[in-house]
């Protein structure tokens, strides 16, 4: 049902809601409902920028259990109100905007670490916990989860698993679909489950799996546990500038091929090289492709792999050495592009086009994306750089910017531009072997590729949906599933 | 509007999310109406229709922050969030839609500026503010020191409240108050004034130069002042955890200065929680928050108690700070009452 304060119901379900978490955990203020109405992503925040009303839930409810999420759950079926999972709000994809209204079910009350398992090295913790927050908890006793993303201040735990994010350090520690043992989750109907305690078995399909990245469509997670590590005796960086990025490429896969562990890989395309590494690094190292990588671990064993990988670099590929300080520079300062005064804001538009592809398609990627966009787009500006590398190939963080006054004032006209030129950038990843999305996910931004990029097995994901939320209440219309 | 003098405080934090792990209400109540993303943009907001100024389920967001100035101490290029809000409630004032709790308090506290007593003294001047004077044992606690150095002071009561009046955004009475309090202490020829409320210190530090008031005395913290003091504490005060305070440290950079302390106290430092980055100081920075939010405050002093290991000392800076913790149970001792232990 659409909410309305007009309807008499409103004040009825409004009690349900009280019933259920408690009369300071329902909000229904105009300062909550705004506050629950932008999140990272570009549109809504050109849209308040151009003074046009953002799309606001009815209720912000904050349980504080999964029994009390159960309870939001069985009411919103009841009346068949949409539910919208908001963990910190964070996402660049619009994934927890509550498009139709109804309840935004914020899980930030749910903060507790239960557990830390020194045996097994886990932490079993609520989901609604800021990462930040779970990360100091673990690094007090000596450990460290590993997940280091920039959003690490804001994002919950729920987050990322929403959406199967990834850190810093995910070249050698995972992106956090890695980092999972096993979910507590409520389904859309209201039942708590477990996923199967351990990760890795032969019990039949992996549950935890099918929820990882489900972005609050087929149910809620309220607690994880995940695997930490001790932290490393030792952890070292070193930069290398290349001739072009086709160079630093090959630089970069072979050092993966060769089975070496390095807990990061970044490279800079020659544009992002020029501005990026100059103005948030304060390395002013001139033209070429700016590669950093680093190794952690036991110290003995950090200089062993640091010395092949020296090899790799300069004997193979001729990589101007920029030393310790050159990749300890980029470590230092890794976040600090997010911060304003550096990150990319209005009135500019700007969008992170972050695919990723095996070593054998991820340049055409690149230049194919970088050719739509520069073709279609003359007033964009492309640029990438490759942060989350695998053994098989790297993810493309790719951005384009619009500069302001290139971006039309009138809102429609500045979300039609935005959108084609993810239309463009998007579908030439496709068509090279790229996927929609490596670490954003796809929320509402990139619903509508969806079944591009699935093809005939959409449907089959489609069908998934309907089993798992028969009354379509959970997140309508984000991922390319239907709306209300 | 004062709030224009902000706006880059607005464009940069109306949708940064890097400061929103230190929203010190924000994470007791959880609301993203509690975080300096959503108040910024609200403003931003306000910047383009006057008409939302008038909205009271903002003001009433505007008036919960804590304004601990964690996020602008955190931030990279220190955007000054805690100054928008801080301009925000002045704009509201100015406006006429301050709400009735924060109209009555200001009434209160223009009252209380009228009962400023100062002696002449010469020397050094005690300070006990209306905050201040609610937890007595503190300024017990400085006089017990001062006997037995041998430091005769004068204590000045009532008043100082031009603090309070500016962060309810009661600009003009807090600078009335101010220029009464400067006026007293200048002809009280006191060389030296300490206080114990860091959002004093911050008052004769910055507000006064802010308004154009001169102070001839020397302004101390009560810590910094006993730094100074040639007594000897002898008596070991055992393992604290110290809990910076937000005055002290976000709008001040006073970080050594307690820690000197302590350590002529000397008492292990342990580390208190998981990080130095929080305010744990239970709205010190609000200075008034715990009369007009009582239920933030206290969900705030739980959030300490959750942190705080069994029995823990928990050394702060603030004598507000020091009554919301033991409201709940901890264990909190003022700097001053610490060192009047170790006599």
């Amino acid at each position: 049902m659409v909410v309305s304060k007009k309807n008499y119901m409103y004040e009825m379900i409004r009690d349900e809601l009280i019933d259920a978490v408690g009369r300071d955990y329902v909000g229904t203020r105009d300062a909550d409902r705004f506050g629950h109405s932008i999140d990272y992503y570009w549109i809504p925040e050109m849209w308040h920028d151009r003074g046009m009303e953002t799309t606001k839930p009815d209720f912000v409810v904050h349980p504080g259990s999964a029994e009390e999420v159960s309870k939001v759950m069985k009411i919103a079926n009841q009346y068949k109100i949409p539910v919208t999972t908001w963990g910190g709000g964070s996402g660049s994809q619009g994934g927890a905007l509550p498009i139709y209204g109804g309840i935004v079910l914020d899980t930030k009350r749910m903060n507790k670490v239960l557990k830390i398992d020194a045996e097994s090295l886990t932490v079993t913790t609520e989901t609604g916990i800021i990462a930040r927050h779970l990360e100091w908890t673990v690094n007090k006793e000596g450990y460290s989860t590993m997940h280091l993303p920039a959003s690490i201040a804001c994002a919950t735990i729920g987050g990322f698993l929403a959406h199967r994010g990834t850190g810093v350090l995910s070249t050698k520690w995972g992106k956090i679909e890695d980092m999972v043992m096993s979910l507590e989750v409520v389904t859309p109907t209201g039942e708590i489950i477990n996923t199967l305690p351990v990760p890795r078995h032969a019990s039949g399909p992996d549950l935890t799996m099918l929820y990882l990245g489900s972005e609050g469509t087929l149910g809620v997670i309220t607690k994880v546990t995940l695997k930490i590590h001790p932290q490393p005796e030792s952890r070292k960086f070193r930069a290398y500038l290349f001739e072009d990025f086709h160079t630093a490429m090959s630089a970069g896969a072979d050092l993966m091929r060769s089975r070496l562990q390095p807990c990061a890989i970044r490279l800079y395309d020659e544009t992002e090289t020029l501005t990026h590494v100059k103005k948030v690094f304060g390395m002013d190292i001139g033209k070429g492709a700016y590669l950093v990588f680093g190794f952690d671990g036991r110290e003995k064993i950090v200089d062993l792999q640091m010395e092949y990988a020296r090899e790799i670099m300069e004997k193979k590929y001729k990589g101007k050495d920029l030393g310790s300080k050159g990749g300890d520079l980029w470590w230092e300062n890794k976040y600090k592009f997010f911060y304003p005064g550096y990150m990319f804001h209005l009135p500019q538009a700007f969008g992170t086009l972050d695919t990723v592809a095996d070593f054998a398609h991820i340049e055409k990627v690149y230049w194919a994306m970088k050719k739509a966009v520069n073709e279609n787009f003359p007033q964009a500006r492309f640029i990438g750089h490759f942060s989350h590398w695998y053994e098989w190939g790297c993810m493309l963080y790719a951005r384009f910017i619009i500069e302001g006054k290139d971006v039309p004032q009138a809102a429609d006209e500045a979300a039609a531009l935005y959108n084609k030129v993810w239309d463009v950038a998007i579908r030439a990843a496709i068509a090279n072997g790229g996927v929609i999305n490596e670490h954003h996910g796809v929320g509402l931004k990139l619903g509508r590729f969806m079944k591009e990029l699935y093809g005939n097995s959409f449907p089959l994901l489609e069908g998934i949906k309907r089993e798992m939320d028969p009354n379509n209440i959970m997140n309508p219309g984000k991922m390319g599933f239907k709306g209300v | 509007m004062n709030i224009e003098k902000f706006q880059d405080a607005i464009k940069a934090c109306r949708f940064c999310f890097m400061c929103r792990h230190l929203s010190g209400v924000g994470n007791v109540t959880c609301r993203e109406a509690d975080t300096p993303r959503i108040r910024a943009a609200f403003l931003d907001g306000v910047l383009r229709d006057k008409a939302w100024l008038s909205n009271s389920d903002f003001i009433d967001a505007i008036y919960s922050s804590d304004l601990s100035a964690a996020c602008r101490f955190h931030c990279v290029n220190h955007f000054d969030e805690n100054g928008l809000n801080l301009a925000a409630r002045a704009d509201i004032v100015e406006a006429g839609f301050a709400p009735a709790a924060v109209k009555a308090l200001a009434d209160s506290l223009v009252a209380k500026a009228k009962a400023l007593k100062i002696k002449a003294s010469g020397g050094v001047l005690y300070l006990v503010d209306f905050k201040s004077a609610l937890v007595p044992s503190e300024a017990k606690a400085f006089g017990k020191i001062m006997k037995k150095a041998g430091v005769k002071y004068a204590e000045a009561e009532g008043g100082l409240v031009s603090k309070a009046l500016k962060v309810l955004g009661f600009t003009a009475e807090a600078k009335e108050a101010a220029a009464a309090l400067a006026k007293a202490i200048n002809a009280s020829k006191a060389e030296i004034v300490v206080t114990s409320n860091p959002a004093v210190y911050d008052e004769l530090k910055n507000d006064m130069a802010e308004y154009g008031i001169k102070i001839s005395a020397k302004v101390m913290h009560v810590a910094e002042y006993l730094c100074s003091l040639k007594q000897k504490f002898s008596k070991k005060v055992g393992k604290v955890f110290y809990l910076e305070s937000d005055y002290l440290k976000n709008y001040n950079n006073a970080y050594e200065f307690p820690r000197e302390l302590l350590k002529k106290l000397n008492a292990q430092l342990g580390f208190f929680g998981t990080n130095d980055e929080e305010s744990y100081t239970c709205g010190e920075g609000a200075v008034v928050l715990d009369e007009l939010k009582p239920e933030i405050v206290g969900k705030m002093a739980e959030y300490v108690k959750e942190r705080a290991d069994n029995g823990a000392v928990l050394a702060v800076a603030a004598p507000c700070t020091k009554a919301a913790l033991s409201r709940v149970g901890l264990n909190a001792l003022t700097l001053t009452e610490l060192a009047a232990e170790s006599l």
